[in-house]
């Protein structure tokens, strides 16, 4: 009788809830969030938006944008294109945000049409390089270097690391079939030709795969030294059981959403050695924001352990929150406004969670400046940092 | 309340609506979808949109399926096909609306004739991993053929052009979906009036005592599949007007998987039941954003809960749908048509 009256008590409790409706006050800034709680990138899409909601709690702690708080209204899309359709249709139209948190490659760029169109300034957590060409996404931001950056300065952490040996690095690319694993894949070919690299196969890997072992075997047959694996964190750890369990002797690196605590605290001896590149610090690194973010981490999810991804979506607020507030001094906190406020961005500090970020009208690549990590004894270890040349014909690719 | 069937004529027995009232009511139906853009909002429209759509691709999935008992795991390619088609025939070529959508059709439909062809020998299950194949085939033609679909970065459509206007917006593509449809159920109804739509259903009813009563159950099997196919390449082509933007991700299996849900759930060999499957599946997501969307203004925590549940809320209706109504939506209504129809009686 109990158990009924507290079921009884608590389904009424959410009818009530549900109905009750959300009133955010008149000057509240609404901001559109487009996350992947449930897809197949829900592995690094989940703490992403705990970093970004967490992080918009602490903005609106600490005065908000120039006294008007930040009314996150956010949705999961399970990395489907028609539902980020949906979603940003619904977010634009009927609650009319004027600046959207998006998320995955394929949507962010499918979505271009609406964005520009709709003037929306739309950060992804996508580094795709067309992305950061504001002649063919003007409205499109992201808070890290582009995925073909990373991938080059990667590259050159090979050639470093191959050292004198005789003979040139053998590289192999493997990635998914879709616009997010194919998106640096060119500019790596491009750039491992220029500093004298080979790259010597490209392996796909079909959408949830449980398998790599063929792809490896081909691998081993041409006697790959050095592999970039180009899918998130679940698909680096199987291929790295599987290379175990081949006996390869490869070296491993991964792309910014394959490598992190997760992959650490997922894999881990096999992920000793593996390199990856890292935008944004460790969780718990010593830089002046750590502090922040530990703090709203500790009172939020005190039972979960932080990694970097959260500290990537506290770093995305912290930038866009910039933009609003300028916007807002401005006077044109809409859609335009946001743009040209954070066209203003000039090497703006997030407290050492990211590289210094730029934005220009014509480039939007906040920064060329990678870090490499390597996991050593279960930990993350800075063990390079590449700052690329600024080249234009770079631009967008 | 009427009592008793009085058909004094064959055109009244082949009737499809057997009062006055039926007809009425449809009209009267047609004339609040055809005001609804003035005063519904944007979103709202486009889940219209989409529901239109998925009602013209399951009434086509319905006729390969539950007609012609063939079933077939085709559809995402073929939505496909006629997505990519559109781009091609609209971006490329320039062509208008109502010239693009029915070649995109007609492509899709030969598409599902050459997929069609296993059917001559395989039946059930195995017709059905042998069309999985017409999926796979099709997505990786859609991937790699780089200078036609723009392979993963997907291609965009430019906004449908009719009359010389184009109708890019949600509000207007509405009125030239709501016609598609309403003229090709219309022709959908009637084919299982006519020798074609009661030839398929005697194959699925039983396909040899077909072969031997004339039937030529081969040539009509590959009918099945080319008008569904052309159904779905219709659909595809929609989608491609109102989503603007495709690519390969727009049409993984689990579409195919979603739509013969949809068929199931809403009634296999019926026209209604496309209808009522469509709508279902397609508000399934939109009912459990609503509830989580409630539930996440007070507790921002919970913003992934429901979404968790779309999955296992579509496998436990499906379920259930084939445990205590297996005839879907559609014959549940029929029952309670006739509940009230007959009366005080039951039967």
């Amino acid at each position: 009788m109990a158990v009924t009256g507290k079921l009884l008590g608590a389904s009424l409790a959410v009818a009530v809830a549900a109905l009750l409706p959300s009133h955010p006050r008149a000057q509240d800034i609404k901001i559109g969030g487009i996350f992947d709680l449930t897809g197949v990138t829900a592995d690094v899409g989940k703490p992403f938006q705990q970093g970004v909601i967490d992080a918009v709690a602490f903005v609106n702690e600490n005065g908000g944008v120039n006294g008007k708080k930040i009314a996150l209204v956010g949705v999961d899309y399970g990395y489907k294109i028609d539902q980020a359709r949906a979603a940003y249709k619904r977010l634009v139209n009927d609650e009319k945000v004027v600046l959207i948190q998006g998320w995955g490659t394929g949507d962010t760029e499918a979505l271009k049409e609406f964005v520009t169109q709709d003037k929306i300034p739309y950060f992804s957590g996508s580094f795709a390089a067309p992305l950061s060409d504001p002649a063919k996404f003007p409205y499109n931001f992201f808070v890290a270097p582009t995925y073909s950056d990373q991938l080059r300065a990667w590259l050159a952490w090979v050639k470093k690391d191959w050292g004198s040996k005789p003979g040139t690095a053998k590289v192999a690319f493997m990635f998914g079939d879709n616009a997010y694993g194919r998106a640096p894949i060119a500019a790596g070919k491009a750039y491992a030709k220029e500093i004298g690299v080979d790259v010597v196969d490209e392996e796909v890997l079909p959408p949830n795969f449980q398998d790599a072992t063929s792809q490896l075997l081909t691998m081993k047959q041409k006697a790959v030294d050095y592999a970039y694996i180009n899918v998130t964190t679940s698909g680096v750890r199987l291929v790295l059981g599987d290379a175990k369990k081949l006996g390869l002797g490869i070296k491993f690196g991964s792309n910014p959403y394959g490598f992190s605590e997760i992959l650490v605290a997922v894999a881990g001896p096999l992920a000793e050695g593996v390199t990856g590149v890292m935008p944004d610090v460790p969780y718990g690194d010593p830089v002046p924001a750590m502090k922040n973010v530990e703090a709203m981490h500790q009172r939020f999810r005190p039972s979960e352990k932080g990694d970097t991804m959260y500290v990537r979506g506290f770093s995305y607020v912290l930038v866009w929150s910039e933009a609003l507030k300028r916007a807002d001094k401005a006077g044109q906190l809409n859609g335009p406004g946001i743009k040209a406020a954070a066209e203003t961005l000039r090497d703006f500090s997030t407290g050492g969670l990211t590289q210094p970020v730029s934005y220009t009208s014509t480039d939007h690549r906040p920064t060329t400046t990678t870090a490499i990590y390597q996991i050593k004894g279960g930990k993350l270890v800075k063990v390079a940092e590449y700052t690329l040349p600024r080249k234009p014909d770079w631009l967008g690719l | 309340m009427r009592c008793g069937d009085f058909r004094e004529s064959y055109s009244e027995d082949m009737a499809i609506f057997d009062s006055r009232l039926p007809r009425v009511l449809l009209g009267l139906l047609l004339a609040l979808l055809a005001a609804l853009p003035a005063f519904a909002t944007t979103y709202w429209l486009d889940v219209l949109n989409r529901i239109f759509i998925a009602i013209i691709a399951a009434t086509g999935l319905n006729i390969v399926t539950g007609f012609t008992g063939l079933i077939s795991l085709g559809t995402a390619a073929f939505l496909a096909v006629g997505g990519y088609t559109t781009a091609a025939l609209a971006g490329k070529a320039g062509l208008p609306f109502f010239v693009v959508v029915p070649l995109s059709g007609a492509v899709a439909a030969l598409v599902g004739l050459v997929f069609g062809i296993p059917s001559l020998r395989l039946k059930g299950l195995y017709l059905a991993v042998a069309t999985l194949a017409a999926h796979y085939v099709v997505e990786f033609t859609v991937t790699h053929w780089d200078s036609m679909t723009g392979g993963v970065n997907g291609i965009s459509v430019p906004a449908a052009r009719a009359g010389g206007l184009a109708l890019g917006d949600d509000r207007h593509i509405y009125y030239l979906i709501l016609v598609l449809l309403v003229g090709l159920l219309f022709f959908a109804k009637n084919l299982f009036r006519t020798k074609v739509g009661k030839a398929f259903v005697a194959i699925r009813d039983h396909d040899i005592s077909a072969e031997v009563m004339g039937v030529n159950v081969f040539r009509y099997k590959l009918l099945a599949f080319a008008v569904s196919s052309f159904y779905i390449g219709v659909a595809g082509s929609l989608l491609a007007y109102q989503a603007r933007i495709i690519s390969p991700e727009n049409f993984p299996i689990t579409v195919a998987i979603d739509y013969l849900g949809m068929v199931i759930i809403g009634g296999l060999g019926s026209i209604l039941g496309s209808i009522y499957g469509a709508i279902f599946i397609t508000l399934l997501p939109e009912l459990l954003r609503l509830g989580n969307d409630a539930l996440a203004a007070h507790w921002p925590a919970a913003m992934g809960l429901f979404s968790q549940f779309k999955s296992i809320v579509f496998g436990l209706v499906v379920v259930l749908f084939l445990m205590f109504e297996p005839d879907g939506m559609a014959a549940r209504w029929h029952h309670v048509k006739n509940y009230w129809k007959l009366y005080p009686f039951s039967y």
